[in-house]
Formats: C-alpha cells, sequence, structure tokens
C-alpha cells in the first residue's frame, strides 16, 4: 500500500506498517487472537501492553522471524521476506543485544555494514550516535545491559532505515539514556521517519509518542493517538490500567 | 554475495573459529609427521605396507577442526545471551539484516565452503612438507587425484557438520557425535562389519577419495558423500524456512 503526502508538492513515497489480523497459536495457547493495526510515517507509535501480552511477538512476525498461523503484517505493503534491502527500510532491535558475546562490538556492527554494502565509516558514525566508539573494541559479553542495548540500536540504525522497529527500548537504560533515546526518537518521526516501539513502562512513554496500540491477552483494547487513548483518564497509565483490567475481569 | 560477505566476516571474527583453523591446519601435519617417524625405519627398508598412507592418516583424522568450524558457523548463530542481558541471540540479527532464509543459508553454506577449501589446502601443504622434511627420498609421491579427495573430503564434512547443527541449533551434540565418530570409534567403519549398506555412508564413502583400495572408487565415493550433502541441505533449508526463530 502505497500513500502519497499531500502536504509535499512532489510525491513521496510513505512508510508504514500494517498489521492486519494477526493470530498466533503456539501449540495449544493462542498468543495473538487478530491483532490490526498501523504504525504511521511521521509519528512513533507506542505499543503497550503487559509483559505477555503479545507484544514481541507481533514484531517478531512483522520482522519475519515467526510465522503468522493467520493474518499479515506489511511493511510498505509486502512482508517482510520481500523486502529488497532490509536494512535500508527497516533497522530493528528486539530482546538481548542480538550480538556474539565473543565479538567485539564493532566486528558485530562491521558484518552487518557488509551484509547490507554499506562501509566501515558508517559503522564508526553509528557507533558515534550511540555513544559507544571508546568500548567498540570489548567483546560484547563485557558489555553492560545500556551499553548492550546501544550495540542493538546503533545495528537497527547502520542502513539510516525509514522505519524503526524497537521492543522494549527503554529496558535497561539509566535515565540519560532515556532521554537521549526519547529525544532521538522524536526527531527520526519529526524527519517523516515511521516508529513503532513496544513498552510496558506507560511513564516513560507518555512523553515519546504520538500513537497508541494497548495490547492486552493478543487482543488490541485501544488504539488511537494519545489524547484519544487517555479520553477522560488522568494519566496514559491510568487509562492502561483501566483498559487491561476490565479484559482482565472478562478473561475470567 | 553481500550475504556471503557478511558470512565470511563472521567467521574470521569468531575467536572460536581460529581453534578450528589451528587444528584444521596443522594438527595433519603433525600426525603425519609422528607417522612418519615411526614408519622411517621399515620405510627406508623398504618393507612398510603403509607406505602409501603416511600423510593421509593425519589428513583423514585433521577433519575435527573442519567439525568444528562447520558447527561453530551455525551454533553461534543460536548462542543465548545471559539472562540478564534479555536473552536474545545473534539469529535475530542475521535475519532481520539478510530477509530470504534461503539466500542467508545459502550464504552461510558458501562461507563455510570457501573456508574449509582453502584450509584443507594449508593442511596439504603442511603435511606434504612434514612427511618430506622426515622422509626426504623416501617421502611417497602424494597424487593429485587423491589430494583433490582430501580438500572435497574437508569441505563435505565440514557441510554435513554445518547442516545438522541447522536442525540441532546447539552446537554440542553434532560437535560431540561427529568428533568421536571421526577420532575414537568410527560407527560407520564397525557397521561395515555387519552390512554392506555401511559402505554408504558418508564419512565411509568419502574415505574412499583418499584413501586407496576403498569399497568405492574415488570418484564414487565423493559422488556418494556429496549426495548426502545435497539432502541434508534440502532438508535442512525446509526445516529452517518454515521455523519459528523464537521457538
Amino acid at each position: 500500500m502505497l500513500l502519497y503526502n499531500e502536504n509535499h508538492n512532489r510525491k513521496e513515497v510513505l512508510w508504514l506498517l500494517t498489521i492486519n489480523n494477526l493470530v498466533k497459536h503456539r501449540g495449544k495457547q493462542e498468543i495473538l487472537s487478530g491483532v490490526s493495526f498501523k504504525a504511521r510515517p511521521g509519528r512513533v507509535t507506542g505499543f503497550l501492553g503487559p509483559n505477555g501480552a503479545g507484544k514481541s511477538s507481533t514484531l517478531r512476525i512483522l520482522l519475519g522471524l515467526d510465522r503468522a498461523t493467520s493474518g499479515s503484517a506489511l511493511i510498505n505493503g509486502v512482508p517482510f521476506a520481500e523486502l529488497q534491502n532490509p536494512l535500508a527500510t527497516v533497522g530493528a532491535a528486539l530482546d538481548g543485544f542480538g550480538a556474539h558475546r565473543m565479538r567485539t562490538g564493532r566486528a558485530h556492527l562491521r558484518w552487518i555494514a557488509r551484509a547490507a554494502g554499506l562501509s566501515r565509516s558508517r559503522v564508526e558514525e553509528v557507533l558515534e550516535i550511540v555513544d559507544l566508539t571508546k568500548v567498540a573494541g570489548k567483546r560484547v559479553g563485557n558489555y553492560s545491559l545500556g551499553m548492550g542495548r546501544r550495540l542493538g540500536m546503533a545495528a537497527a540504525l547502520l542502513g539510516d532505515p525509514k522505519i524503526l522497529v524497537l521492543d522494549e527500548p527503554v529496558n535497561g537504560l539509566d535515565p540519560e539514556g532515556i532521554r537521549w533515546i526519547r529525544t532521538f526518537l522524536r526527531e527520526r518521526a519529526a524527519s517523516g521517519k515511521t516508529v513503532l516501539l513496544s513498552s510496558h513502562l506507560m511513564g516513560e512513554l507518555a512523553e515519546t509518542v504520538d500513537d497508541v496500540v494497548i495490547i492486552n491477552h493478543g487482543k488490541v483494547v485501544a488504539e488511537g493517538t494519545l489524547e484519544e487513548v487517555i479520553g477522560n483518564h488522568a494519566t496514559l497509565e491510568e487509562a492502561f490500567f483501566a483498559l487491561t483490567s476490565e479484559h482482565a475481569g472478562d478473561a475470567v | 554475495m553481500r550475504a556471503f560477505n557478511a558470512e565470511l566476516s563472521k567467521l574470521f571474527s569468531l575467536p572460536g573459529m581460529w581453534l578450528a583453523f589451528l587444528i584444521g591446519a596443522f594438527a595433519p601435519a603433525a600426525i603425519a609427521a609422528l607417522d612418519s617417524i615411526a614408519e622411517k625405519e621399515e620405510i627406508i627398508a623398504g618393507v612398510s605396507i603403509r607406505l602409501s598412507e603416511v600423510g593421509y592418516i593425519g589428513l583423514g583424522l585433521g577433519v575435527q577442526g573442519i567439525i568444528i568450524l562447520g558447527v561453530l558457523a551455525v551454533s553461534s548463530e543460536y548462542l543465548t545471551e545471559s539472562s540478564e542481558s534479555g536473552g536474545g541471540n545473534q539469529i535475530t540479527t542475521s535475519l532481520t539484516v539478510v530477509s530470504s532464509r534461503f539466500h542467508f543459508l545459502l550464504a552461510k553454506a558458501g562461507a563455510v565452503t570457501v573456508t574449509s577449501a582453502l584450509l584443507s589446502i594449508v593442511a596439504i601443504l603442511a603435511t606434504v612438507s612434514a612427511t618430506n622434511l622426515i622422509l626426504g627420498e623416501y617421502a611417497p609421491a602424494f597424487e593429485a587425484s587423491r589430494l583433490i579427495g582430501v580438500v572435497c573430503y574437508w569441505t563435505f564434512t565440514a557441510l554435513l557438520a554445518f547442516g545438522i547443527t541447522v536442525l540441532t541449533k546447539n552446537g554440542m551434540i553434532p560437535l560431540t557425535v561427529l568428533i568421536i565418530n571421526s577420532s575414537v570409534v568410527t560407527v560407520s567403519y564397525l557397521l561395515t562389519k555387519v552390512t554392506k549398506l555401511a559402505f554408504y555412508l558418508p564419512d565411509r564413502a568419502g574415505t574412499d577419495m583418499l584413501m586407496s583400495g576403498g569399497f568405492h572408487t574415488p570418484f564414487t565415493g565423493g559422488l556418494i558423500m556429496f549426495a548426502w550433502v545435497a539432502v541434508l541441505f534440502i532438508i535442512a533449508d525446509i526445516v529452517f524456512d518454515r521455523r519459528d526463530v523464537a521457538s
């Protein structure tokens, strides 16, 4: 699905994520039961839910790592497996560091750069962006949680992608790191790029996101702009607990 | 091609690989040297019945290094990070960088093939030099066809180790089974005492490429081993393509 931005004179392709009626079974368990939502360019979309609600499963299906039982997850109208140059389209940082512990941070980024046909100087650039230059020669196994998360971000940014997909990006970051990522993601969105991030931390997210999707027990229970989802509640956190506990009540 | 470059880069930046290179490149020469020293007097006296095997024994046993290479190329992708770092693994990164799983597997197999072929050539050079150094003019002539057999045997062995590890995801099982089979107890060899069919097992058929007087001709032996490699790769690709990375 290609959309054209009417605000621009020249026709510009927009970068949209479309999740459509995703169902995922693992064994007898239904992890996702018909998840649908969109993440739009120029906006930061927060994908919220308690642990085990299906956030990571949804993102993994979007990135072609897991297969959906039914439904689709499309990046600009095509599934991940059909992307020509994935690194320049979607940058992803999922759980953990995504790196072998015996390799140095720099060596990790270098093989990724090779896979995407990027230069070694680009590796140094992203190391600078995430402030890892000083420890780039150390083995990943010696990294702290915060450093490992930043290495994951560096890998996601290598191809300067139009879309960023981040699973729990503020996990393990110190307050300074959280502040950095918040500013960084706001800037990405301001330059017209698409950002989708998942989190179970409401307080951290309210100041970062434009749109909110709340998932609970494998179902989307609310979707809209931040204001719409907060509605009559005082904060996003309250809205979240009201929405998720209602559903928990239904399930019993 | 890019994915292939990336896989080569991965292989060479992993410290465990250097152990594989070290064993692969120099263990055969060391074994051949010891064997030559032991056999030297009989060879000079012209009564050795093992002259034609000198050197090849080492090259046959030296596949341990190549087995480590094939296994590690895959198992390193699945090595789980510590739980405090979130318990991720490299395979998620690899598959978000290369969108086609088939291309990913092909690139990895290609990198393993090229590296093991090069490694076997280094091992051959070291082994031939070692035997010549010790036996001098009595050193056996190494035939080109059998040396090509060594390159094929090593490469196919690496690819078998690679394919099995794709199926198991964990390196311990294939590493243990394959290393024991190629050094301490050769299961397929014992089986040949029971049934002739065992000569069609990949390692038995493969050794016919480098040892004279085998059950198969060197060419047929190579063909049989290659068939095993091809079938295993197809199975590995089908399983890998359908598998959830998370599971």
